[in-house]
This record gives C-alpha cells, sequence and structure tokens, in this order.
C-alpha cells in the first residue's frame, strides 16, 4: 500500500502512542513541570476529579511564562493551562493527527476513546515514526561530532 | 599462428552493452513518496532561523525565544553549528532552576552535537531524523559546515499537507 494511503486508511491507534500525563487542576505548575521531566514529555492533560479533560498544559507555555514571569511555576496549573486543544479518536485516520497538528500549529495531540477518556498522547515524533516505517527507502542520520564517515573503503 | 591484435581490441561490430541500457526511472507509488524523496530539506522551508551564541546567557536566550515564539535557537560558534536550546531543555535544565543560573552561558543547557541534515539532502532524512533522534527541530547545513536553517515541526506538517492532498 503506498504512504499516502497508509496516511489515510490506518487508524490513530497504529501510531506508537505514548501514555499521557494526567495532573489535576490544583497541582502547583513546579509540581506538574517534574512530572513531565520524570516522563521525558512536553505536555500534561489536566482533568478534573471525575476524570473529564479540562485542559493541556504543554512546554510551550512554560516557555512564554518564564521570561517575563519565573514565579509562575508557584501558580496552579490551571491558571495558565491551554482550556481548548486539540484530540482524535483511537478510529480517527493517521492523516487527521496531520491536519489538527497543522490547523492548531501544535506538536501534541490527546488521543480519547469514544467516552471521551484519555488513551493516549500522540503528535510530531509519533506521526513521524509511523511515516519513516512505511517509507520504503533508506536514509541516513548523522551526528554533529559523531563517529565520522570511513574515509577508507571497506572490504576488498 | 595467432593474432594478437584481434584478441585484444574488440572488433567495432561486437556488442558492447550499455550499463545503462536497462535503466528505468524511478516509479514512485504517490505524490508523497515521490517529493520526499526528490525534494530537497530546502523545499521544507528552512529559513528564518534564530542563532545565538554558546556564550549568550540563560536568560537572554529565554527572553529571545519569548519575543520570536519559536521553540528553538541554533547555537552557534565562529559559523559553526555546536547545539541547539529549545523548548524541551528550557523545560529540563532550566524552567525550576531559573532565578539560579539565569546568568549561566547557554552552553550549560544546551542540547550539544544534535543530528543535522545537509541542505541538499532528501526531505524524507529529516523525517528520520525527527523519527530515530527524538528531537523535533533538525538542523539544516550547508556543505561547508555552515548554517542554512532548520527544518521545525510546523514546517514538516505543511509540506505533508501540501504533498498529500495534491
Amino acid at each position: 500500500m503506498a504512504l499516502i494511503d497508509k496516511l489515510r486508511t490506518a487508524p490513530v491507534k497504529e501510531l506508537h502512542l505514548r501514555s499521557a500525563l494526567c495532573v489535576e487542576p490544583n497541582q502547583k505548575i513546579s509540581a506538574v513541570i517534574e512530572a513531565m521531566r520524570q516522563a521525558n514529555l512536553g505536555c500534561a492533560i489536566v482533568v478534573d476529579g471525575e476524570n473529564k479533560l479540562v485542559g493541556m498544559f504543554t512546554e510551550g507555555i512554560v516557555r512564554d511564562q518564564i521570561a517575563a514571569n519565573p514565579g509562575f511555576i508557584e501558580d496552579r496549573v490551571a491558571e495558565h493551562m491551554a482550556s481548548t486543544f486539540p484530540r482524535v479518536k483511537l478510529d480517527d485516520t493517521v492523516d487527521l493527527v496531520l491536519d489538527a497538528m497543522h490547523a492548531n500549529n501544535t506538536r501534541f495531540l490527546c488521543v480519547v476513546d469514544d467516552d471521551g477518556c484519555v488513551r493516549g498522547l500522540t503528535g510530531q515524533k509519533g506521526l513521524m515514526e509511523f511515516i519513516a516505517e512505511h517509507y520504503p527507502r533508506q536514509v541516513m542520520v548523522q551526528y554533529v561530532g559523531g563517529p565520522k564517515l570511513p574515509d577508507q573503503r571497506e572490504g576488498a | 599462428m595467432s593474432d594478437r591484435t584481434d584478441r585484444s581490441v574488440p572488433a567495432p561490430e561486437d556488442d558492447f552493452p550499455d550499463p545503462l541500457e536497462d535503466y528505468e526511472p524511478q516509479h514512485y507509488d504517490d505524490p508523497l513518496e515521490e517529493a520526499l524523496d526528490t525534494r530537497t530539506v530546502l523545499d521544507l522551508q528552512t529559513v528564518p532561523c534564530e542563532t545565538v551564541p554558546s556564550t549568550a546567557t540563560i536568560e537572554a536566550a529565554v527572553a529571545r525565544l519569548a519575543a520570536i515564539e519559536h521553540s528553538c535557537l541554533l547555537v552557534e560558534d565562529n559559523g559553526q553549528l555546536v547545539g541547539l536550546f529549545t523548548d524541551r531543555d528550557l523545560l529540563k535544565r532550566v524552567a525550576l532552576e531559573y532565578p539560579r543560573i539565569k546568568d549561566q552561558p547557554l552552553s550549560s543547557v544546551m542540547t550539544a552535537d544534535p543530528v543535522y541534515v545537509n541542505e541538499d539532502d532528501a526531505a524524507a532524512a529529516a523525517l528520520h531524523v525527527i523519527a530515530v533522534s527524538g528531537h523535533r527541530h533538525v538542523p539544516v547545513l550547508k556543505l561547508d559546515g555552515t548554517i542554512a536553517g532548520v527544518v521545525t515541526p510546523r514546517r514538516i506538517t505543511a509540506f505533508l499537507i501540501q504533498h498529500s492532498k495534491s
């Protein structure tokens, strides 16, 4: 199947979903940032006592706040979270992930089931992994300061 | 009696196999695959990009990021890329320690030796770098090692949409 057809037909649940970090609205931002560090995630999902989605807190919010108000990390996360944010369902197609990221200029998407419960996170990295997996050619990656390409040819 | 000339030099009428005789143009299953393979990273739009020296203070870099509303700064010394400073670096190494470390040089918290692509690499290379390394910003270097730009998540999604909807 062609790559473009894969994007249009594969469901979101075929992406490598990451576990969402859920926090409560009353948690201090410093605690949320520490949890994001531990989970190596760039966003946290804010849920209320009934496990209902109420917001998203991202590293972009940290960037925008910290220069002007470094003390904001003592505030409650509810005071600075984004209350509207994109989400996709497990059975939506992968191209909807692409559309949602582009339309909302976001790198993170919350994945929910039919009941609206959080089932995971996807976004830029998940989409790139999906394309890389289904791209039928080889690509070389290289690091600045990484191992150099051999200057002698290998083999006989 | 043998004729040495006849053995060492092919006669003009001999068939010489053309190595490109069976060449067939590259076939692509869809326009997205073709764009990823034939377009270069420069087609992903790699500028504008912001650069700062590694000696800049963390405070200055954070202020710059916030002012331009970008999520990545390229760190360069003497025209050479030495690192990246991104939202993720800010979250992981700066956010909770900001008042204490804001006067330190950016080199202490940046991501050193990032993965990069060359300006004439295929667009697919940038996507694979993200998939393999997990970095969402991919610096683009010219062949002389100087900075040509940066591939960002937004630029990649715009490219994918352009070529998957066509």
